[in-house]
């Protein structure tokens, strides 16, 4: 009898045998994949004309039509498939026999097999079970072939616990107690499928007596079993049943059951043991239409079971198919090669090596959960020209997917997904790189271009060590887990000796946002497995071609020969996300209104106001729309966090402006200036880790005010420790030291001071020295002052700001460590000019100085050294903003 | 807020920060997490709709529930990383998993 769609609910479907298909259910189950306004990426053979010939090329491109889409016939919802399709997409070079796969399983195709050969990790069992999970909610089983007798897929050997699995919860609940008796754990401990932890048994695979065991394993499983029962009393308690039998094998259950299975490595199983399932392929591939399966097991010892199966073709469900994977013959002596006749009825399709475009595909999926490398190829052109559009749809397909996963999309791999074009050129370097990782690690490949890795690289190595896609899973594995980082060699280590012995109070612990260091830690943990691999045990060559191929590539800062910034970000900076680059106004607000009342509260304790009676957000989100508008490079106005409790509700920010002694001198003006004027400097501090304001300030405070002095022959060199205008090459050292100081350099490297207000430690007012170091090109600034507010940290991380206390006992060491990133891949000589832009307005004569050579880190962090043309920071009005 | 919408809150939070540590990818799209004792393990297991799984068999019948798609292992379930991962090599679903491990500190 015919089925009626309506009457089935839609998880049963796929149950229907397909000689009861009607139009209603087909219309249910078929969701098109592939079509004009939807295109689904395919990969083949296609001619391409080139300089007057047309050759026949393997090219990525798409199936787009309404009127010859693919199909899948599924029980999930379009979205779901959606989702699936386009974010667990196999790689690339794969495509074709996913396509190839959902031919098969058409309602007309007669073939519900399909058999992949391929390098281990190549994703053959992802592939087979993906189309199963594109088409149900239902687990897809996968069946270890190896070195199992392949009758067994049809009538197995079981251990039946009875209903309930009463024996095995009973012991479960025992292991789990620790009431297990001491002669029961020995004897379980010689089961298969046990897993045993320093010595004790941890866990006991039961389901592995269900039907994956092999009959020698099943029959000493359940002479022990019978054993343990008895020595724990278990025998006597009613419903705690054990028995033996033989039942259906998989590819019967799967049969009867209309689902889909996978046979996974089925060319290791025991050879000569698929002799009985010939006939079943031929049933399979569509070759002949019923055929009949005796069980050998039947009636041995005490086992009972099915006689016989009959698999005829007007029985077959819809659901039914089966994948087969078996790995290249070449992969071990474990892997044999296929009998003729299973070759000609299975017709085995090989995959082919992983390509760059396949490896970019893969990072992605495990980057952020979707092949965004692989849809921005195909989609290209619409991607550049509107890229928030194609933003948000790789966005949505990742937020159904997270639906499907029951939780929501992992913070990195947002912020990755909200900075997609990041993701597409860092994976691509890293693509390159693991592709040339892959080749040099293989025995074979190397003997191509780099033979004299000969003596390094052998097959045992290459299968040890060859670089493969789980390999690159390790990698991003590691890398997405913040853990604590090793300082930089050459930073001093400041060690408390005095205190030593005593537990040491930790200071305030923030949450780091997963995504800011994410390109570092994973640049840094890819260093680390290349050095591990290579030279650290005795393959020097091999380290010398994989460390240049990771300069190649671009992991580190990609830097032109003259050591200007290329503008092309390195792997580390582009997957290096701070949560102040997002566009979206609205979470840039959210970020700023938390550190706005986080430090409103810590500098004003009796303040203990949640954030909305302390300032709304639609006052934030105006304040930042406001500053975000103007080019304070042109106007020097400043946007300072206005600490007035009367006011700050109604204005969070407040204007300040710079004064500088330089242009007064120039105009031959006297500057009068009292500690009311002057910026607090923690209320400065605190507007540079506030998103979008800090880039802003960071904008306005360069000026360029001392040119003038050096150029006017009457006004002395700032101090005897500026260039000396007669050595070599000086004019230019002169020239870029200027530049540094304007903001103006080259190496897009910049240093300024201002003055700001301060309370000493008995509270009166001062004014201190705030000396930045920034690196335009990185986005990275040093900032050394006093000690700031500890709920400004944070966020002076996502700014890239690294500040430093000079009172810090290691802050010399600090310093230094921030120089030596700043200047990195620079010339030496930049540290130099740049400490020269430091001596244009600072005054390093001072008295505590003389005779001494102090490096620029010291005089970084020396608080005592006056300045010559003071920058004072004023509050621009006193009217609040 | 009501007290369902905070416990959404309070399970989304304790979702994030178990995801900010990094996952182990499993088999077949399944990741797994690990989720610190404490109240985000208490706060992730008590969520209608998470199946508890200390046992290999309850493993992996939670795997082969449609109905589930968020795990959560008990600090004391008796099963190893590898048992994990060859339950869900066995089942190809697409699952989310959290393992409650020993706070760090």
């Amino acid at each position: 009898m015919k089925k009626d769609a309506k009457n089935l609910p839609a998880t049963d479907l796929l149950a229907t045998k397909i000689k009861d298909l009607t139009p209603e259910i087909l219309a249910q189950l078929e969701k098109p994949l592939g079509t004009a306004d939807r295109p689904f990426p395919m990969w083949g053979s296609q001619r391409v004309e080139y300089k007057g010939n047309s050759e026949l090329e393997q090219v990525l491109s798409v199936i787009a039509s309404d009127a010859r889409p693919m199909k899948i016939y599924t029980e999930r919802s379009y979205q779901e498939v959606m989702a699936l399709a386009y974010c667990d997409m196999p790689v690339p070079s794969m495509l074709q026999l996913f396509f190839d796969g959902l031919e098969r399983r058409k309602p007309e195709s007669k073939n519900r097999t399909q058999m992949l050969i391929g390098n281990p990790g190549h994703g053959k069992s992802f592939m087979g079970a993906l189309q199963g999970r594109l088409r149900s909610k239902k687990s897809v089983e996968v069946f270890d072939c190896g070195g199992k007798n392949m009758n067994e897929l049809l009538f197995e050997m079981v251990l039946d616990f009875g209903s309930g699995d009463a024996l095995p919860s009973a012991i479960d609940k025992r292991l789990k107690a620790g009431t297990l008796q001491a002669l029961s754990l020995a004897k379980l401990k010689s089961l298969p499928g046990v897993s045993i932890e320093k010595d004790e048994v941890k866990s006991i695979d039961w389901n592995y007596f269900k039907g994956k065991a092999k009959p020698e394993e099943v029959d000493a499983a359940y002479k022990i079993m019978k054993e343990v029962s008895h020595i724990e009393g278990l025998d006597n308690a009613g419903g705690n049943a054990l028995g033996m039998n033989s039942q259906y094998g998989p590819l019967i259950r799967w049969f009867k059951e209309n689902r889909e299975g996978v046979l996974d490595e089925y060319n290791k199983s025991r050879e000569g043991s698929d002799n009985a399932l010939q006939t079943v392929w031929q049933f399979l591939n569509g070759e002949i239409d019923q055929c009949t399966v005796e069980n050998p097991l039947k009636n041995k010892d005490t086992t009972s079971g099915p006689s016989s199966f009959t698999f005829k073709r007007e029985d077959m469900g819809i659901g039914f198919f089966v994948t087969l994977t078996g790995n290249k013959t070449e992969d071990g002596v474990t892997t044999r090669s296929l009998n003729k006749s299973v070759y000609s009825r299975l017709s085995p399709q090989t995959l082919p090596d992983p390509d760059v475009i396949d490896w970019q595909h893969r990072i992605c999926q495990m980057m952020v959960g979707l092949p965004v490398s692989t849809l921005y190829t195909v989609f290209k052109d619409q991607a550049n020209k509107d890229p928030d559009a194609f933003g948000a749809w790789l966005m949505a397909l990742r937020k159904e997917k997270a639906q499907i996963e029951g939780v929501a999309i992992p913070a990195l791999q947002e912020a990755l997904l909200m900075n997609w074009k990041n993701v597409v050129s860092a994976s691509e370097k890293l693509a390159q790189f693991y592709d040339k990782w892959a080749t040099l690690t293989d025995a074979e490949k190397i003997m191509q271009g780099h033979a004299d890795l000969v003596e390094e690289v052998d097959e045992e190595y290459s299968k040890k060590e060859g670089v493969d896609f789980r390999k690159i899973k390790q990698h991003l594995e590691e890398a997405a887990a913040i853990r604590p980082r090793m300082e930089p060699a050459e930073a001093p280590a400041f060690i408390n000796f005095k205190d030593f012995m005593k537990q040491p109070v930790l200071s305030e612990q923030d949450d780091e946002n997963p995504a800011l260091f994410f390109g570092t830690r994973l640049v840094e943990f890819l260093e680390r497995m290349v050095y591990e691999k290579s030279a650290a045990i005795g393959k020097e060559k091999l380290y010398a071609k994989l460390s240049k191929a990771m300069d190649e590539f671009g992991l580190h800062d990609v830097h032109l020969l003259e050591g200007a910034h290329s503008g092309q970000k390195s792997v580390e900076e582009a997957l290096n996300i701070s949560s102040f680059a997002d566009r979206d106004l609205g979470k840039q607000a959210q970020l700023a209104r938390k550190v706005f009342c986080d430090y409103i509260r810590q500098i004003s304790p009796e303040i203990t106001a949640e954030d909305d009676q302390i300032v709304t957000m639609k006052k934030v989100h105006d304040a930042l729309e406001k500053v975000g508008q103007k080019n304070t490079a042109e106007t020097k106005e400043l946007f300072i966090v206005n600490r007035d409790h009367e006011t700050l509700g109604a204005s969070p920010l407040t204007g300040a402006k710079i004064e500088d002694v330089a242009a007064y001198t120039l105009a031959k003006k006297e500057l009068d200036l009292s500690y009311d004027d002057l910026v607090h400097h923690d209320d400065f501090m605190a507007s540079l880790a506030l998103p979008t304001i800090s880039g802003k300030n960071i904008a306005a405070i360069w000026d360029a005010n001392i040119r003038p002095l050096t150029e006017d022959q009457n006004t002395a060199p700032a101090n005897q420790n500026t260039p000396d205008a007669g050595a070599k090459g000086a004019t230019a050292d002169l020239d870029e030291a200027l530049h540094i100081a304007e903001n103006r350099s080259a190496q897009k490297l910049a240093t300024t001071t201002l003055r700001v207000l301060f309370n000493d430690a008995s509270g009166a007012p001062c004014d201190v020295s705030i000396h930045i170091v920034r690196n335009e090109a990185r986005g990275k600034t040093l900032i050394v002052g006093e000690k700031v507010p500890s709920k400004l940290l944070a966020a002076f991380r996502e700014a890239g700001i690294t500040h430093v206390d000079r009172n810090d006992p290691n802050a010399i060491g600090k310093v230094e460590a921030a120089l030596n990133d700043l200047t990195r891949n620079m010339p030496e000589s930049v540290r130099g000019r740049l400490a020269e832009a430091f001596k244009y307005r600072n005054d390093v004569d001072a008295e505590h100085l003389k005779g001494k050579n102090p490096q620029l880190a010291e005089l970084l962090v020396d608080g005592n050294i006056d300045m010559m043309y003071g920058k004072y920071l004023i509050k621009a009005s006193k009217k609040a903003m | 807020m009501s007290s369902e919408l905070m416990n959404k809150v309070a399970v989304e939070v304790a979702h994030q920060n178990a995801m900010e540590r990094g996952c182990k990818f499993l088999p077949h799209g399944s990741r797994l997490f690990t989720v610190e004792q404490g109240w985000e393990s208490a706060i992730i297991s008590k969520d209608k709709g998470v199946a508890v799984a200390d046992t290999l068999l309850t493993l992996e019948a939670a795997l082969r529930n449609p109905e589930n798609k968020v795990i959560f292992i008990p600090l004391d379930a008796a099963m190893t990383e590898g048992d994990i991962e060859k339950l869900c090599q066995r089942n190809a679903i697409t699952k989310t998993l959290f393992k409650e491990v020993k706070k760090s500190s």
